[in-house]
């Protein structure tokens, strides 16, 4: 069971699969006799293509692929600012930060969500639903909270020097799809996102 | 039921076979064999003619394959050569001195503890495995060796294989021996 969750973690599939043909003709190049079948050098190039990338995954840090001009609210920011501030940046979380801009909790889209309205697992088109069929603006029972009312306390962090492949598995076990950066004195410095751990971006910060 | 199925699919290959090498491939394992099993039977015949020793023994026809005709393989290298000789050596001469009375018992068990053993010291060398059983079927000379037959022949003749190897194999621009020592 673990063994299989972990090689799903790890399983990233070749950008390029190789046919045998493929390593036919790179052995033809190859001059002597090589003591391998085109069907083992597959395999063991699959194998140690998995382990470059874990390799790469395992020297990329936090620091690495985070965005430092990160927007940040306080416990006191009224929710009516909160959801200007994430509509205009056109993001779907924010960190919540204390004095000395210490991390103590996280805003995401979810976190309204389930402060409006009554219901269990209310989704963005129930409200438009809502709105449509003319019951007035859910936001109502939230409109007078700030954004320490709904945050999600305490926020999952890591730190800069925090490998994106522990990110990536945190990300997986809790559900979410951003986590705050900090530095030892806890003060948030960043952000990542799950844009930031696809592989692309993470070959693009370690050339 | 899935099980035996697969058992049997297995047997029909999964791959291709390796491509052919080129003429000039051919033309220096052939090079390489002459000149490395030459001075081995030479010693053998015209050297130790009339004494106890021994010099040629069957399997290093085996090694010169390995050694002068795929010498990027791992089974050709000097560390699997030399180690899987000596070792396979000493099993089969131990085998034979333990169970003689029972040949067919000596002989199995000779060329399975070689291969075990060459296997936990990373020395597998395929011609190790005649080796150990030479030591048991081989004539009265042989087994009257004892363990020196680790040495001479087994030791002494791979060795002198490998620094025809060392010399033969590194002349063409494109070939190069060993892939690694140890």
């Amino acid at each position: 069971m673990i063994e299989r969750e972990q090689s799903k973690e790890t399983n990233i599939p070749i950008p390029v699969e190789l046919s045998d043909e493929d390593v036919y003709d790179a052995m033809k190049q190859i001059s002597g006799y090589l003591d391998i079948t085109p069907g083992d050098f597959k395999e063991v190039y699959g194998l140690a293509f998995q382990h470059a990338i874990s390799r790469l995954t395992r020297a990329v840090k936090a620091k690495d692929v985070m965005n430092r001009d990160v927007v940040y609210v306080t416990p006191l920011t009224p929710l009516k600012e909160v959801a200007e501030i994430m509509g205009r940046r056109g993001i779907s979380g924010v960190p919540v930060v204390a004095e000395g801009r210490k991390v103590v909790g996280i805003i995401s889209e979810k976190d309204f969500l389930s402060h409006m309205g009554m219901q269990k697992n209310i989704t963005f088109m129930s409200i438009v639903a809502e709105c449509l069929i003319g019951n007035g603006c859910m936001a109502v029972d939230i409109r007078g909270k700030s954004a320490g009312d709904i945050m999600t306390t305490p926020a999952i962090s890591v730190y800069k020097d925090t490998s994106i492949m522990e990110i990536d598995n945190l990300m997986r076990k809790h559900r979410i799809n951003r986590v705050p950066v900090r530095n030892k004195n806890d003060k948030l410095i960043g952000i990542v996102t799950r844009t930031d751990l696809l592989p692309s971006s993470c070959i693009a910060a370690t050339v | 039921m899935g099980d035996k199925l697969n058992y049997f699919k297995k047997m029909k290959g999964t791959t291709k076979s390796p491509p052919a090498v080129s003429l000039l491939e051919i033309f220096w394992s052939w090079i390489g064999a002459m000149a490395g099993i030459a001075p081995v039977v030479y010693i053998n015949y015209n050297l130790l003619e009339g004494t106890d020793f021994v010099m040629v023994i069957g399997s290093f026809g085996a090694s010169a394959v390995l050694i002068y005709g795929a010498i990027k393989s791992p089974l050709a290298q000097p560390r699997n050569l030399i180690g899987g000789h000596v070792f396979s050596a000493i099993i089969g001469v131990a085998c034979f001195k333990l169970f003689h009375a029972n040949l067919w018992l000596a002989g199995s068990l000779a060329v399975a503890t070689a291969i075990a053993v060459m296997h936990a010291t990373k020395t597998l060398h395929p011609p190790g495995g005649a080796t150990a059983l030479i030591a048991v079927i081989g004539s009265q000379k042989i087994h009257n060796l004892g363990y020196l037959y680790a040495i001479i022949p087994a030791g002494s003749g791979a060795l002198i294989m490998l620094i025809v190897a060392l010399i033969i194999n590194n002349i063409p621009k494109n070939r190069r021996y060993p892939e690694y020592w140890f």
